[in-house]
């Protein structure tokens, strides 16, 4: 670089400056939303109607939150509704998608390869089209009569996962033959060679898979709108809807620090887990798209 | 003679491969049971005229399907959600590519804090930032307004009046669509080899020329694999709707899928509604196709 003269250094560090100020207001309007909502959750009802907007609460109550968790709204059921139906969501799923695409990736069968297109072919099948019969199916079977059964009917829709088996699939082409020969030579059988081989080799592929489908049952809104048919049964971002959209007893205007303090505590429990699993979050992002 | 071999030799490479039958056999019958079945039963339902009993269905051949191409609120959804693609999905490939080459030179830890960043909206999910904008958005106390008031521009209802209801749902859509595509173009970026890039600086290529000769081309799979995911996504829009306008006002900002959920989960129409959901699989399995095929042509 030092044969280039003085001025194109100066010109470089000049666009680095400019596109990263620019970076900056683009995420600061990104994020704007979420700030808004943030610091809407400690104002008051009159604080948060007026004109001009308060930019940062000057007296931050804490009221719409004591209303948040007063006894209107079960929330922390809520929480534990979420986290049961994403969990459930999250191990059938891993386990139907380990063991088929394994099979499909590992083995040789007659017609596994029409049974792998007619699966394939459903990837990018829109969800709602079947969302009806199987409201029909769940309906008829009352799922919804218990908590267990609700939780179960909530993952229903997402377990045979087409994205998940050819995930695994992709994956399983990269274990070497002969390290399962080996394995079958040493009189391993196909149960042992699965756990004790293949599923450790598989392991980044399932924590990318298992944050992926987390996230997405998380937010599986449509679904449980459907399904819940009390307030015991909402999952966190039906329940915020809710708080968001219906005016309390005897009012005609929504309480816009309550919608904002329920907004926050949906959000809350996702971006931890964000923080948490951000490299996880980014490998399930690129790991279907860029080859490598 | 020979028929009798093949199936004999089938049969015995059958049960060779049971153990591959056994291995599949839970997740196969789990999407036999969850998913093609119920695709199925979706698909003839939408041949039934059928209320809230299911049982008491009655078939009606392609009138479902006839009675749509008649029906101006089909017609609104449908086209609804052409504009809300046609709008949402360049507009997010535009701002997350150029937001991905500005990220891109910056060192490791400014790359993962803007990544984050960017990614944020996107998992706090849709239906979290409609709460919030349903206040923005608010016509007399609304942050929007009020912004644009100091501006001099006089106050807007957002989400009641047409056309506006229609861009509102699009400017939300695409705060938290971005994150994704960001993280793929960085992925993609990365992946360009130094050695290219340092070839074209040797020849003289400005900043500028390298990013669009020599990125840009390379990022063409990362691209278009946006576009198909990006296509399918906006194409099954529907929670800020709900959240934000239930469609309206007079239908201005419906879309297909909203339509589905309207006509069997508010009225219990599950024939028309099924009708209307083979409609977009139609429409979803065209645009994959197509774009399979383009995928195809361009060698990658």
């Amino acid at each position: 670089m030092s044969g280039f003269p003085i001025y194109y250094r100066a010109l470089e560090k000049a666009t680095k400056l400019l596109s990263l100020l620019l970076l900056m207001v683009f995420a600061a309007s990104f994020l704007m939303p979420l700030y808004w909502m943030v610091t809407g959750s400690f104002k008051l009802q009159t604080v948060t109607m007026a004109v001009p907007p308060e930019f940062f609460p000057s007296n931050p109550t804490l009221e719409n939150w004591q209303n948040l968790f007063s006894n209107m709204w079960p929330v922390w059921r809520w929480v534990v509704n979420s986290v049961a139906v994403s969990l459930l969501t999250v191990v059938l799923v891993l386990l139907i998608s380990s063991l088929t695409g394994y099979g499909f990736g590992k083995k040789k069968f007659p017609g596994s390869n029409a049974l792998f297109f007619i699966l394939l072919s459903t990837m990018f099948l829109p969800n709602q089209v079947i969302m009806i019969p199987l409201f029909l199916l769940v309906r008829a079977l009352h799922l919804t009569d218990t908590t267990l059964g609700v939780y179960f009917a909530m993952a229903l829709p997402m377990l045979s996962s087409p994205f998940g088996v050819f995930l695994i699939k992709q994956f399983c082409s990269s274990i070497p033959d002969e390290l399962l020969d080996a394995a079958k030579i040493d009189g391993a059988s196909e149960w042992v060679t699965y756990t004790k081989i293949v599923l450790p080799l598989l392991k980044p592929a399932l924590a990318a898979l298992s944050i992926f489908t987390f996230n997405q049952a998380w937010n599986y809104f449509m679904w449980h709108m459907i399904l819940a048919v009390d307030k015991f049964q909402y999952t966190i971002p039906v329940g915020a809807s809710f708080i968001a959209r219906t005016p309390a007893f005897g009012k005609t205007v929504t309480n816009v620090g309550l919608s904002m303090a329920g907004g926050t505590f949906g959000a809350f429990f996702m971006i931890v887990f964000f923080i948490a699993f951000q490299q996880y979050f980014i490998k399930g992002i690129t790991i279907g798209a860029v080859k490598g | 003679m020979e028929l009798i071999l093949d199936i004999k030799t089938l049969a015995k490479n059958m049960w060779k491969g049971r153990s591959g039958y056994l291995f599949i056999a839970p997740g196969y019958l789990a999407f036999l049971a969850f998913l093609l079945v119920p695709l199925l039963f979706a698909i003839s339902l939408s041949f039934y005229k059928s209320s809230f009993d299911i049982s008491a269905r009655q078939f009606v051949g392609f009138e479902q399907y006839l009675r749509l191409a008649s029906d101006p609120v089909f017609k609104k959804a449908l086209l609804n959600t052409i504009n809300y693609t046609v709008v949402i999905v360049p507009a997010t490939l535009l701002i997350s590519l150029v937001i991905a080459l500005l990220i891109d030179p910056l060192g490791m830890r400014l790359q993962s804090f803007f990544r984050g960043a960017f990614y944020l909206p996107g998992i706090a999910g849709g239906v979290i930032l409609s709460v919030v904008w349903l206040w923005i958005f608010n016509p007399t106390y609304g942050l929007l307004n009020y912004t644009l008031g100091l501006l001099g521009i006089e106050p807007v209802l957002w989400l009641s009046s047409a056309p506006q209801s229609f861009w509102a749902v699009c400017a939300v859509v695409l705060t938290f669509t971005v994150g994704q595509p960001i993280i793929l173009f960085l992925a993609g970026l990365a992946g360009i080899p130094q050695d290219v890039l340092d070839a074209a600086l040797v020849d003289g290529a400005s900043g500028l020329q390298k990013t669009w000769y020599i990125r840009l081309p390379l990022l063409r799979p990362v691209i278009l694999f946006v576009l198909a995911t990006q296509t399918i996504q906006v194409f099954q829009l529907w929670e800020v709707i709900f959240m934000l306008t239930r469609g309206g006002p007079y239908n201005s900002s419906t879309s297909l899928v909203y339509l589905i959920y309207q006509t069997a989960f508010i009225s219990a129409k599950y024939g028309k509604a099924s009708a209307i959901g083979v409609v977009l699989l139609l429409i979803i399995m065209a645009v994959t196709i197509l774009q399979m095929r383009f995928w195809k042509d361009t060698d990658l």
